[in-house]
């Protein structure tokens, strides 16, 4: 219940405002031109329909993991630099129902853009193969790495209790979670590619994305990768639990 | 006795900001809390507001140990902090119902309008916090602290920044409290003016440790309460 409290507060703050809005807005508007150049553009109108939906989830998942690690940032540093912390931890609220009420918060916010994405996945997928699949996949795996990006950054938040300092972290993470976007083929093929490609949870998702649209292939061969970023999800919430339960003014 | 401070201790990085804290503090009390700036105030009132923990020692609230019972304390406590915050794009009313739903599932409207009528908010619960004056925010802070109506209420410096007017009206809320609502009230404060007016008993703490201790009434036998400060402190004579 407290943290359903919290929960709410976060939303009306980060969400409900212009300023959270403009997130969605953008989202759609990029959205939008994507979807728009897949199926007028000359050339990009020729991959078939699997290929574009693979991009268009890539990239919902890549956002999805940016805001939840901006989210995450300003969750608990946020609240000190503003002196709005001391008021919640004068109150009866142990801080692992904080942390679950800004944890929540940031769910809902994947859980916003996710809709927002789903006319877009509709339009562009259509009449291609492993549709439904296709978006399950990124209903599931998008919610796992979105409380893995939101929990880690919130804890590293928590820690080092500056904003700027968590943002600077968390977009380094983004940089080195999004390589197999921002690295080109041979860079990937490289011994850092490789190893950040397989300790990679975004990276894990993408590779599943790829094997389920484009390849058709089932669960059994999505198993060891849809573990592994469960593990992470694990991880990053045991580091959120004891970086709040350690966290002073 | 409402507040039983033991022996406590608190480092911060080999620095020692409290060095054996004991005092007490009774019921119905105003109780002053003097220091010069880095003596210790705000360390031990987030320690008795169970905020941060002491590396050593203990605190009782009303029977209650801060160590044991933290969650118990907090329900009877509650605390203006020197530096207090506040969600900008609420309004107030939005604000104390936040509050309030974390001690409770279901409050009345009543009860919060009556506490904005408390501390002379009354018709500006719908007004964003953004538009507030400094005075107007630490009155707001007030009734935050009061919405749980506390037997013992810490307050951290609650006139730093205000005008002669902000200070009068926080100062006749406070006696208001003290009297009429049998609150027990804890001031830090480095304002002597606000110790004059507000407290029976007060305690000086320098360098971590309590330097004096007792009645102000008695204390000013011994020279005004700027005299008994400054030798307490060390911080020079008059």
């Amino acid at each position: 219940m407290k943290a359903a409290c919290i929960m709410q507060k976060e939303i009306r703050e980060s969400i409900l405002t212009p300023k959270g809005s403009l997130w969605y807005i953008l989202t759609s508007m990029i959205l939008s031109v994507l979807s728009y150049l897949f199926l007028t553009n000359s050339e990009l109108s020729l991959l078939d329909q699997g290929q574009m939906l693979y991009m268009i989830m890539n990239f919902i998942t890549a956002l999805g993991v940016l805001m939840g690690l901006v989210f995450g940032a300003d969750a608990f540093a946020g609240e000190i630099e503003r002196g709005t912390l001391e008021a919640l931890f004068l109150s009866p609220v142990t801080k692992v129902e904080i942390a679950t009420g800004k944890l929540g918060a940031a769910l809902a916010n994947w859980g916003i853009l996710f809709a927002i994405s789903l006319p877009y996945l509709f339009v562009v997928g259509k009449g291609g193969q492993n549709l439904f699949v296709g978006i399950a996949y990124l209903a599931f795996l998008g919610t796992f790495l979105a409380i893995t990006s939101s929990a880690f950054s919130m804890g590293l938040s928590s820690r080092i209790k500056s904003v700027k300092n968590s943002l600077i972290i968390s977009f380094f993470i983004f940089l080195l979670a999004g390589s197999p976007i921002f690295l080109s083929a041979a860079q990937r093929g490289t011994w850092f590619g490789r190893i950040i490609d397989f300790i990679n949870p975004f990276a894990g998702a993408i590779n599943t994305f790829d094997s389920v649209v484009i390849d058709s292939q089932g669960f059994g061969y999505q198993a060891g990768r849809v573990a592994t970023i469960f593990g992470y999800t694990l991880l990053s919430l045991w580091f959120l639990k004891r970086s709040v339960s350690r966290l002073e003014m | 006795m409402i507040i039983n401070v033991k022996n406590l201790v608190k480092k911060y990085d080999g620095y020692t900001a409290l060095d054996g804290l004991n005092f007490t503090v009774e019921h119905g009390d105003i109780f002053g809390f003097l220091g010069p700036n880095g003596a210790g105030k705000t360390t031990t009132i987030r320690i008795m507001t169970a905020i941060i923990q002491a590396d050593s020692g203990n605190v009782l609230i009303d029977g209650h140990s801060i160590l044991g019972e933290p969650l118990a304390v907090k329900k009877i406590i509650n605390a203006l902090p020197e530096s207090n915050g506040y969600y900008e794009w609420m309004t107030a009313h939005e604000y104390l119902e936040l509050f309030s739903h974390l001690y409770k599932e279901k409050t009345s409207k009543q009860e919060v309008y009556k506490l904005l009528e408390i501390v002379g908010l009354y018709g500006k619960e719908n007004h964003f916090i953004r538009t507030y004056s400094r005075g107007m925010k630490q009155r707001l802070g007030i009734a935050r602290a009061l919405i749980n109506r506390p037997k013992l209420l810490f307050l951290d410096e609650p006139t730093n920044g205000l005008d002669p007017k902000g200070r009068r009206d926080i100062h006749d809320l406070l006696i208001d409290l003290n009297r009429n609502h049998d609150t027990t009230i804890f001031l830090s404060t480095h304002l002597l003016d606000d110790v004059e007016r507000l407290c029976n008993r007060i305690a000086i703490i320098n360098y971590g440790k309590i330097v004096r201790m007792g009645e102000l009434d008695r204390m000013k036998g011994k020279g005004t309460i700027e005299d008994i400060f400054f030798l307490s402190t060390k911080e020079g004579t008059l």
